[in-house]
């Protein structure tokens, strides 16, 4: 059972790849009724993304997938063709939100802009996500991750000054636009309780990341400075260096005095005066970092991590999947959920972003196979009789 | 209930409780008023304990904090727009009964305190609900309010790492081949993305809070921790652990499947256009794009596979024909072909981009003139609403502004009172103590490498 904060909320998931797909999970996982509607025959295009179960292609093992619709139910539907839209209609009537991913021309083409949605149903909010949004001069660009990133204006300020800009992580920019779709989908369902109306909801990706240049944005209009990468010759303290299993982040933020970080690290010569000060720390910063590689290979991340935080320093450490899937303080916070999927099976899986006290989140629905709750939906819920399911199904509509 | 049925603000009806600082929460906040509720700044004029961004991240109108340096943040100002501010002392007990009631008016209170410090104040969730049984409350740390690590300090740019982010990112490393290999030494994405993570997921799950709230009347406490929230964004590599036992994935600009896909260099200092081609057909049409429709044909290129082994030399093939063009140019040709290209853009160059400019998502605020600030374009918002009022309602709020409306106004403190606050430096305009901190000029900052460059003469470029 996921929480329960969005409970009565039915949802249609027209989406495909992730960010609309991670709009969706977010408000299934707070309550949300999300159904995901899928493209009869192939589904959601992230079924077809690596990295696969047993690294088996197959669609049903995609992770991405299998991540991203956890407490959702699946169908199939062509809306494109007159039964399939007639189907689709009386879904719509049902559901307080749609959400889609489909390029602005492509939605018009298929009946699924706004006007023609809200012409059914003018309770709907309909969130669209797109690279750029529906309107404006690049809304019609072909995008991957990487071109969003680079035209958000964040992408010129990841990785270092000596090299090219680097690539965020795993199709970053579109977790990012599927979590401010979900808030952004949420404000307008809380302006319904006044507006009595549902309304379209634009989301543009390169925008979500480009709210993220509260710095850079100042930089430039403030001052004219160009603010870069992070430079490759700092202050002794670079943010990742070597310890001795892997990286770690040290920190001289925080309130502690400069004392305590040298102590922590234990190298006799780090309890110079010189280097007690942000001015000395520039000034003697080749020696401050010959002698923190020094001090900090006497270190594994995790002793080092800990020892920061009961110092109250604030120290971090790179970490890699396998830290994480196995972390002891994810799992005190019960941040991890048991999924029993029909074809990968049991595994545990990363659970919800926030913790809810108060809320009982005890299993989660595994995503759904394609076309899984065909009957249910259509059957039991609409009032289709069998036949009628048999026939959909020869004409390729479900 | 009366409808509206015209455009209205969508949270016109609420009112926060801020006592956060730094990114993420002031942030949320920000976005909170934009959207119309009423947020209320939680500030203080003792200057060691006044919100960083008031005080040291700047930057500062070019480069000189003014007479009002507290007020003149380029960050700060982004990032608590449109709010009001109360100046208090959170470590007197008059001041923590001040916020208690004002928690009893508010619908919402964000903070980002440490565990321990919330409970030494009196001011964690179970104490707050008695002033106001179905508070919604965001608590936001580094690690949550339960578990093993619950009482470490945290920041972003350490935060990132520990959650995992450096495991998927990093530039690739020569191999004893001579040819590139997964990379070995992790990276960062920057620019405090772990608290735009959290801004992000703030907003989420208080409008879900706002929602159960409006139909049942029931309050919630949110444990937002950073370091979990980051996880949840790669979920999909923790589960290629799971079932496949693969903890990183390195490869620089590089896709596991698509190629080209990559940065290539363009006319200009440190200037780049990103290009991936997804399928055949974009393949196609960059090389229609290159004008070199030869390399459809070529053997070494004729499927993703192929193009991935011999990838160094198709990156020196399209690298040469970017560095004859502009960042722009580049990716207009390829665009016009049909391939996915993006100019890699500065903050510089964002600000007068026909996209940005088009969507008016640089929002122009003016400040107060004493303030010392120009008229700006701040950061928007990247949500269009169709049939709701939003958009950024003013500047950030000078120090204690609304000092007179929330104590008296609210609150219904009386004048005599209000002195005496204001004798012992727990209301006022100005900081006690302190002074403007001091700059590094833009030319050392550049030698240093904490800038990439400067323009002089910035107000005429982007005036232009």
């Amino acid at each position: 059972m996921p929480a329960g904060l969005l409970n009565g909320f039915r949802v249609l998931d027209l989406g495909s790849g992730i960010s609309a797909p991670w709009c969706t999970k977010i408000l299934a996982d707070y309550g949300a009724d999300v159904i995901k509607v899928e493209t009869p025959g192939s589904g959601d295009a992230s079924r077809r993304m690596g990295p696969f179960a047993g690294d088996d292609p197959h669609p049903e093992k995609s992770l991405t997938f299998l991540y991203l619709n956890t407490n959702k139910k699946g169908v199939t539907l062509d809306p494109s063709s007159v039964s399939g839209r007639k189907l689709f209609d009386r879904l719509l009537s049902e559901a307080d939100v749609l959400v889609h991913n489909s390029p602005p021309a492509e939605s018009k083409e298929l009946g699924l802009d706004y006007a023609s949605l809200a012409a059914v149903n003018p309770g709907l909010v309909v969130t669209s996500i797109a690279p750029f949004g529906q309107t404006g001069p690049y809304s019609d660009f072909q995008a991957t991750d990487i071109v969003t990133y680079a035209l958000s204006g964040l992408m010129y300020h990841s990785g270092d000054s000596d090299q090219p800009p680097l690539r965020n992580v795993l199709d970053q920019s579109f977790y990012v636009a599927g979590s401010n779709a979900a808030a952004a989908t949420q404000v307008a369902l809380f302006a319904r309780l006044t507006l009595g109306e549902g309304q379209h909801v634009d989301v543009s990706a390169a925008e979500c990341l480009g709210a993220h240049l509260v710095q850079p944005l100042p930089y430039y209009n403030y001052m004219g400075a160009v603010k870069g990468r992070r430079p490759v010759r700092g202050a002794g303290f670079e943010e990742l260096m070597p310890a001795r299993d892997g990286y770690v982040a040290p920190s001289v933020q925080g309130s502690q005095p400069w004392a305590t970080i040298a102590d922590l690290i234990g190298l006799e010569e780090l309890q110079d005066e010189k280097f007690a000060t942000g001015a000395g720390r520039v000034a003697h910063g080749e020696e401050l970092k010959d002698l923190l590689i020094k001090g900090l290979a006497q270190w594994d991340r995790m002793p080092l991590f800990l020892a920061s935080g009961e110092r109250r320093l604030v120290f971090g450490m790179a970490q890699d999947a396998g830290d994480l899937a196995e972390c002891p303080h994810l799992g005190v916070r019960d941040f991890f959920v048991d999924v029993d999927h029909p074809v990968v099976g049991p595994a545990r899986y990363p659970g919800m972003a926030v913790r809810l006290p108060g809320e009982d989140i005890s299993s989660t629905l595994p995503a759904p196979l394609l076309g899984q709750h065909n009957s249910e939906i259509f059957g039991q819920e609409l009032g289709y009789s069998a036949q009628e399911l048999i026939t959909l199904r020869q004409h390729g509509v479900i | 209930m009366s409808l509206a049925h015209e455009p209205q603000a969508p949270l016109k009806n609420i009112r926060v409780l801020d006592l956060s600082r730094v990114f993420a929460m002031p942030f949320a906040g920000a976005n909170l008023a934009d959207l119309g509720a009423e947020v209320i700044k939680i500030d203080t004029c003792q200057t060691q304990f006044m919100d960083t961004t008031r005080t040291t991240t700047g930057p500062f109108p070019d480069n000189q904090p003014g007479e009002f340096w507290w007020e003149q943040g380029g960050t700060f100002q982004n990032l608590n727009r449109g709010k009001r501010s109360l100046t208090l002392d959170l470590r007197s007990e008059e001041s923590q009964g001040i916020i208690k009631d004002l928690v009893g008016v508010c619908d919402v209170v964000l903070e980002n305190f440490t565990p321990r410090v919330m409970a030494r104040f009196g001011l964690d969730y179970e104490s707050l609900r008695a002033h106001k049984p179905d508070l919604i409350m965001v608590s936001n740390t580094g690690y949550g309010h339960s578990g093993p690590w619950s009482n470490f300090g945290a920041m972003a740019s350490a935060l990132e790492p520990t959650h995992g982010t450096g495991a998927f990112m990093g530039y690739m490393s020569e191999g004893t081949d001579g040819r590139l290999t997964e990379g070995q030494v992790p990276n960062k994405m920057g620019n405090s993305y772990s608290d735009f993570l959290a801004s992000w997921t703030a907003l989420g799950s208080l409008m879900a809070a706002l929602l159960r709230r409006a139909r049942t009347g029931q309050g919630q406490w949110i444990d937002l921790a950073m370091y979990q929230t980051g996880t949840t964004v790669i979920g999909t590599g923790l589960l290629d652990y799971v079932f496949n036992d693969r903890r990183t994935l390195r490869i620089g600009n590089r896709h596991p499947v698509l190629s080209p896909h990559g940065v290539y260099p363009c006319q200009g200092h440190d200037q780049w256009v990103a290009i991936a081609a997804r399928d055949e057909n974009d393949w196609q049409a960059i090389c229609q794009a290159m004008g070199n429709l030869g390399l459809v044909a070529d053997a070494r290129f004729a499927d993703p596979i192929d193009r991935r082994q011999h990838q160094e030399e198709l990156d020196e093939i399209i690298g040469a024909w970017t560095s004859a063009r502009t960042s722009y140019q580049a990716m207009t040709s390829l665009q016009e072909a049909g391939a996915p290209a993006g100019a890699i853009l500065t903050a510089k160059q964002a600000l007068t981009d026909p996209q940005y400019l088009d969507r008016g998502f640089f929002e122009t605020v003016h400040n107060p003139p004493e303030v010392g600030l120009r008229s700006k374009g701040y950061v928007g918002r990247a949500w269009k609403f169709s049939n709701s009022e939003t958009g950024i309602k003013g500047p950030a709020p000078r120090l204690g502004e609304a000092n007179e409306y929330v104590l008296a106004e609210l609150l219904g403190i009386d004048q005599q009172s209000m002195e005496r606050l204001a004798e012992d430096w727990t209301i006022g305009n100005l900081p006690e103590g302190g002074r403007a901190p001091g700059q590094v000029p833009l030319d050392e900052q550049a030698v240093l490498g904490w800038i990439a460059e400067f323009d002089a003469d910035y107000l005429d470029r982007l005036a232009r």
